[in-house]
């Protein structure tokens, strides 16, 4: 007797969280959960490990084959080979502000989607263009020949001596 | 006379089986005859897959060309235009940055109709644009986004900005300079999205420049991605007019003033529904009948108050028509006069000077070219925020179904800054800026 009242007791104080409730819940969150990790899979299945470009590190020949003056505008690596007398510098090409490839030209860079300008050295002269050009670590490989290292920025006006 | 074939087809001879064989399959793909009488009206509505989208009875102030301009059909018509050429010419095409441009050159040379399917896919796209805008702003200025359609207005800015996505994925296809370069910018101004931007941009281009990767991923998002979800929102968009209570429409569409007492008209039991008029004296009533009810549209008006609808077979379905036939003879005529441009092919080194997006993204490219955060992410994001939330803020009741409406002058005039403030900037893009970006003056 005093056993099944203490079970018909124990019932009725659980009563506000059924049975039937908790498993809804738990039902609801594994769903939830479920269609939170296959939404990150896809994004995690759609973004490449590797990719197929230019690579960041590359050489560029000899010194001799930039003579002084040079200002050069190699395409396919979107870098501009800067030589006065025996400095040089390597200065990217690809516009700060949306990413177009800037004209090289001997008074500057200058941008043709949305008018930005820069200075001989890269910096901002008009435009909306944000910041100025990026220069890259320019060394000499044990070869002979000049290396750029686009993983690697260096300050605006740091010349590399040949 | 079909049906007493069937009916007598045991007695009958095998001759007469075979003979019926015909009809005995025309009925059962097609079970109404092309109607006469409302109840075949009605039937030929629902009971067809292709018509059931129609409600059975629609509004007479539905069908007033002035009032929605046939925009929105008009918008789904270019959408299957582009359906249907966009599949077409996916016969042809190969999303490699190697072939892509001399499958558009093939399309000039080796393949029947392959610039006009281009033209039509290009002039369509650009139509699709415009319409789907001139949509949007004649849902405004007739005050339809109003309680209950708030959310199909939600549905539509998203398809708005779908059509963009489309057309913005759609022209990098060709592997043209503008394509290039556009994508270039495009996913530029991704990257300059708050938190996520770089991530955003590297999954679109799947590399960190535009190359094949990205070539595959738009050409992936353009014919398989976007449309689905277009489609699946189209359908939503539907679907939730007919729920909404149908196109809206002035309040004076439906109220009509009686001039009986109202007690005589009013079976006992049945719903009232009395609206008292502005005077206070003129009382109207609805009954609402159940299924029975639906031969004669899905309410039925009991007494003096007239009804206002009219069978959607044949009188929608003729307005649908007249349109589509409207919209596919522009879309033909301007095929046949205007070829869609195809420019040089990629050059990386060289982007053309000045380098223009298309004439809908130039107001974009012209905020751009004061800051790239704020034209290209700030304020557009903050418009597109303020289109999606603007029914929930704007509730007021008055003005609703009629065009530009005095109650509703401030949504208005401001709706209309908007709208003319993004035109001029197209206008200042397209016509006002010459080389690097500078202002020239077109005349």
């Amino acid at each position: 007797m005093s056993e099944h009242n203490d079970v018909h007791h124990t019932t009725e104080s659980s009563e506000p969280i059924s049975r039937r409730k908790v498993l809804a819940w738990l039902t609801s969150m594994g769903i939830l959960g479920s269609a939170i990790v296959t939404v990150f899979s896809n994004l995690v299945f759609i973004k490449p490990r590797a990719t197929y470009g230019q690579p960041m590190r590359f050489s560029i020949g000899t010194p001799d084959e930039y003579p002084p003056g040079t200002r050069i505008a190699l395409g396919n690596q979107k870098v501009a080979v800067i030589r006065e007398g025996n400095k040089m510098a390597a200065i990217s090409i690809t516009c700060t502000h949306l990413g177009c490839i800037v004209g090289v030209a001997d008074t500057g860079f200058a941008c043709p989607c949305h008018g930005s300008r820069f200075d001989q050295d890269g910096n901002v002269t008009g435009g909306p263009a944000p910041k100025p050009l990026p220069w890259f670590e320019l060394s000499m490989a044990p070869n002979g020949e000049l290396e750029i290292d686009k993983s690697k920025e260096i300050t605006a006006g740091k010349w590399f001596t040949v | 006379m079909v049906y007493r074939m069937s009916d007598n087809i045991q007695k009958k001879s095998v001759l007469s089986v075979l003979l019926g064989f015909p009809s005995a399959v025309w009925t059962s793909v097609f079970r109404n005859d092309l109607p006469h009488t409302d109840l075949g009206r009605s039937r030929t509505s629902f009971t067809n897959f292709f018509l059931h989208i129609h409600p059975v009875k629609v509004h007479k102030h539905t069908l007033r060309p002035w009032f929605t301009m046939g925009l929105g059909l008009i918008s789904l018509f270019l959408f299957l235009t582009l359906t249907v050429t966009g599949v077409l010419l996916m016969f042809y095409y190969v999303p490699s940055t190697t072939q892509a441009y001399d499958r558009m050159l093939d399309l000039r040379g080796s393949v029947a109709f392959g610039v006009f399917l281009r033209n039509m896919h290009r002039w369509s796209a650009h139509g699709m644009v415009a319409v789907v805008f001139l949509h949007m702003c004649r849902v405004f200025f007739t005050g339809s986004y109003k309680k209950p359609r708030e959310f199909n207005w939600v549905i539509g800015v998203l398809l708005f900005l779908l059509t963009l996505f489309l057309s913005f994925t759609g022209y990098l296809l060709p592997w043209d300079q503008l394509a290039f370069w556009a994508i270039t910018v495009g996913t530029a101004i991704a990257g300059y999205a708050p938190v996520f931007g770089n991530e955003i941009r590297f999954l679109l281009l799947g590399d960190t420049t535009v190359g094949q990767e990205a070539l595959l991923r738009f050409y992936v998002l353009h014919v398989a991605v976007l449309p689905l979800i277009t489609t699946l929102l189209i359908a939503v968009h539907f679907w939730r007019i007919r729920k909404d209570g149908g196109m809206s429409r002035p309040a004076e569409a439906d109220i009509v003033v009686s001039t009986e007492p109202t007690s005589k008209t009013v079976s006992a039991g049945a719903p009232v529904m009395a609206f008292a008029g502005a005077d206070g004296i003129n009382v109207i009533e609805k009954k609402r009948y159940g299924i029975q009810g639906l031969v004669r549209g899905p309410f039925t008006k009991v007494g003096n108050v007239p009804d206002n609808s009219v069978f959607s077979y044949p009188n929608l379905l003729l307005a649908e028509l007249f349109v589509f036939i409207l919209t596919i003879l522009g879309v033909l005529l301007v095929s046949f006069f205007f070829n869609a441009p195809l420019e040089d092919p990629v050059n990386i080194l060289h982007p053309p000077n000045p380098a223009k997006a298309p004439w809908y993204f130039l107001g974009l490219q012209e905020m751009v070219s004061y800051s790239a955060f704020w034209g290209g992410v700030g304020i557009p994001g903050l418009e597109v925020l303020i289109l999606l939330a603007l029914p929930y803020f704007d509730r007021g009741q008055k003005g609703i179904g009629v065009w530009f409406s005095r109650e509703r002058l401030l949504a208005n005039t401001l709706f209309m800054t908007f709208v003319f403030v993004n035109i001029l900037l197209i206008i200042i893009g397209t016509f006002f800026r010459g080389q690097n970006w500078e202002f020239v003056s077109p005349f």
